[in-house]
């Protein structure tokens, strides 16, 4: 048995809760926010994280920045299981004046910053890790990309800026997916290695399975944990729509909703782990 | 000669920061005569965030999260075009307060040409939701923008010309300005409204008219008290707005949804740049020539409206 059980068992538990919660609307991106499941879960589950919903605004609390705002949905069973709002609110996802939106901003309990827009969640993050350093205030801020927000210019004025200043609580995580809306990155511009690219800026930089606990939690254990002057760069090379077969790795489920035949099949197939134990 | 508008402002935010340690400074790579002591006796106040400015937006709304009273500085027409989407997204609509200040209003860099013109400026930050817009004429309006934004900080563009202001307001009350709008000549009939570098060009401008307006400093642009204005304004015929700026989205058009909104019932004439960019040479004066904002052209526009 893998010493990681509780961490799959949560995978499991996270990837049907964000498909019930986004089918039941027929709204939300399910194939960008599966991608980035396992490094979700060994944020918030694998003890990585100081955060706590009795005290969210904690000035000493780890920030966490879904910069890929469309992978929203991924958080919000998240933080209703870590107690910042109603387990009920999943149901009522995107509804008429109700708590969660399609793209989250800190209007919601537990999320730090507005993001959909891409590019702006790394500069943010930034401006975080800044004070924290400034004040030796210890506490780290994570960063999640996607590899398609990487053709943001911004990202780039950002990581210069971090690793000029030293920012080694800042940590990147990039969703590397390999698909935008439209096809693969690859096809599309070329992002080639993008664990090169983080390192010319100066980042410590690691590519993982993002889809095996064996590799991102100690990834993110020795990002956290290795203060030597550096920002973190890890580079998950994952797959969109992960576990849900006709999903996955293919660009043109980006905001695409299954039909009644689909979301059965999906559901079956979202009974059974999708990641090696 | 008076200090020049960016070093009277810069100056108040580093007394003030010099009792303040969340003020934090952060510039453009864009400097300023005041910026020098700033950075060499408070350096832990002040980032250089290198020519970048949509990171240093997004960057100062991580400051500012965190309880920093921010400045960014750079050029006016970088700090607010370049980073649109970013001071969008992540300062207006996290309503966070932010100061965006921006030097090199209208064309004061006139030998730059169009990259370095800021003639949108204006009608982009006034698109906004929640920011506050100044455009000081003098040095005393530029004095209580930088204290407004040091004492109450809020989001908000202060545009800051590049050259040496008149003094219109010196010895005039804090309580004075509150109102946004300032009276800088009295005369009759028709009031010239203005701000900015173009107020000196418009009193130039009666010299070649036979009427005799008055003529109103509007240095607080968004919001625009309607009290303000009614009272000043009630007793004239014909309003005439006049500005270093595109006529789509700036101070005249500022105005008129005023006029329409409050139902003031006045001709209004608006004076600006017309729908074109100017590449030439031959200084500030030459370029509001071939733009026909100068002094004559001011004039000759009046004329021909009022008869």
């Amino acid at each position: 048995m893998s010493k990681y059980e509780e961490l799959i068992n949560r995978s499991k538990w996270l990837r049907n809760e964000v498909f019930e919660m986004v089918v039941r609307q027929g709204k939300g991106h399910i194939p960008s926010s599966f991608s980035c499941v396992e490094i979700i879960v060994a944020l918030f589950y694998g003890k990585l994280l100081k955060h706590s919903s009795s005290n969210p605004n904690d000035p000493n609390r780890d920030r966490i920045f879904i910069s890929k705002g469309h992978a929203s949905p991924v958080l919000y069973p998240v933080l209703a299981d870590r107690g910042y709002f109603s387990k009920k609110e999943l149901g009522k996802f995107t509804g008429k004046d109700n708590l969660l939106r399609f793209y989250a901003d800190p209007s919601i309990p537990g999320i730090e910053a507005i993001t959909g827009s891409l590019g702006h969640g790394f500069g943010i993050a930034a401006g975080h890790s800044f004070v924290s350093k400034k004040e030796n205030r210890d506490f780290n801020s994570f960063v999640l990309l996607g590899d398609g927000e990487c053709y943001e210019g911004s990202n780039w004025e950002t990581a210069m800026f971090a690793s000029h200043h030293k920012l080694d609580n800042l940590i990147v995580i990039v969703d590397r997916n390999k698909l935008c809306i439209l096809d693969e990155t690859e096809n599309c511009v070329r992002l080639g290695s993008l664990e090169n690219k983080f390192q010319a800026f100066d980042f410590d930089t690691v590519s993982v399975d993002a889809h095996s606990y064996e590799e991102v939690v100690p990834a993110l254990e020795s990002a956290v944990s290795n203060k030597n002057g550096r920002p973190k760069a890890i580079i998950a090379e994952s797959v969109k729509g992960k576990g849900i077969s006709f999903m996955e790795g293919r660009h043109e489920w980006h905001n695409r909703m299954p039909n009644l035949d689909q979301v059965n099949q999906a559901r079956n197939e979202l009974q059974l782990n999708c990641i090696e134990r | 000669m008076s200090a020049l508008p960016r070093d009277v402002f810069i100056d108040c935010v580093y007394r003030a920061a010099l009792e303040d340690p969340n003020i934090i400074f952060i510039s453009a790579d864009f400097g300023a005569k005041a910026l020098d002591q700033f950075r060499e006796n408070i350096p832990d106040q002040f980032v250089h965030i290198g020519i970048s400015e949509q990171n240093m937006i997004d960057f100062a709304a991580g400051l500012s999260q965190n309880g920093k009273n921010v400045f960014v500085y750079a050029m006016a027409p970088f700090v607010t075009l370049r980073c649109f989407e970013q001071i969008k997204v992540t300062l207006a609509s996290m309503k966070l307060p932010v100061t965006i200040l921006g030097v090199g209003a209208g064309y004061s860099y006139d030998d730059a040409g169009p990259t370095h013109y800021a003639t949108e400026d204006l009608s982009s930050m006034r698109s906004l939701g929640g920011i506050e817009i100044f455009s000081p004429s003098d040095t005393s309006a530029v004095e209580y923008a930088a204290k407004l934004c040091v004492e109450k900080p809020k989001l908000r563009y202060v545009r800051l010309d590049r050259k040496h202001l008149p003094d219109i307001y010196s010895g005039s009350s804090d309580e004075a300005l509150t109102k946004g709008i300032g009276c800088v000549r009295k005369g009759k009939e028709i009031a010239v409204l203005s701000n900015g570098y173009m107020i000196p060009k418009v009193i130039e401008s009666t010299a070649f008219m036979e009427v005799s307006p008055s003529i109103y400093d509007v240095f607080q642009m968004k919001p625009m008290s309607a009290n303000s204005f009614q009272e000043s304004l009630k007793d004239y015929d014909v309003l005439v707005t006049v500005e270093e700026h595109f006529l789509t989205g700036g101070l005249g058009s500022a105005v008129a949804e005023l006029v329409s909104d409050n139902r003031l019932n006045k001709p209004l004439l608006r004076i600006g740049i017309e729908d074109e960019y100017i590449l030439n040479n031959g200084g500030r004066d030459h370029i509001h020539e071939l733009a026909k904002i100068d002094p004559q052209s001011i004039a000759n526009k009046i004329k021909r409206y009022v008869s």
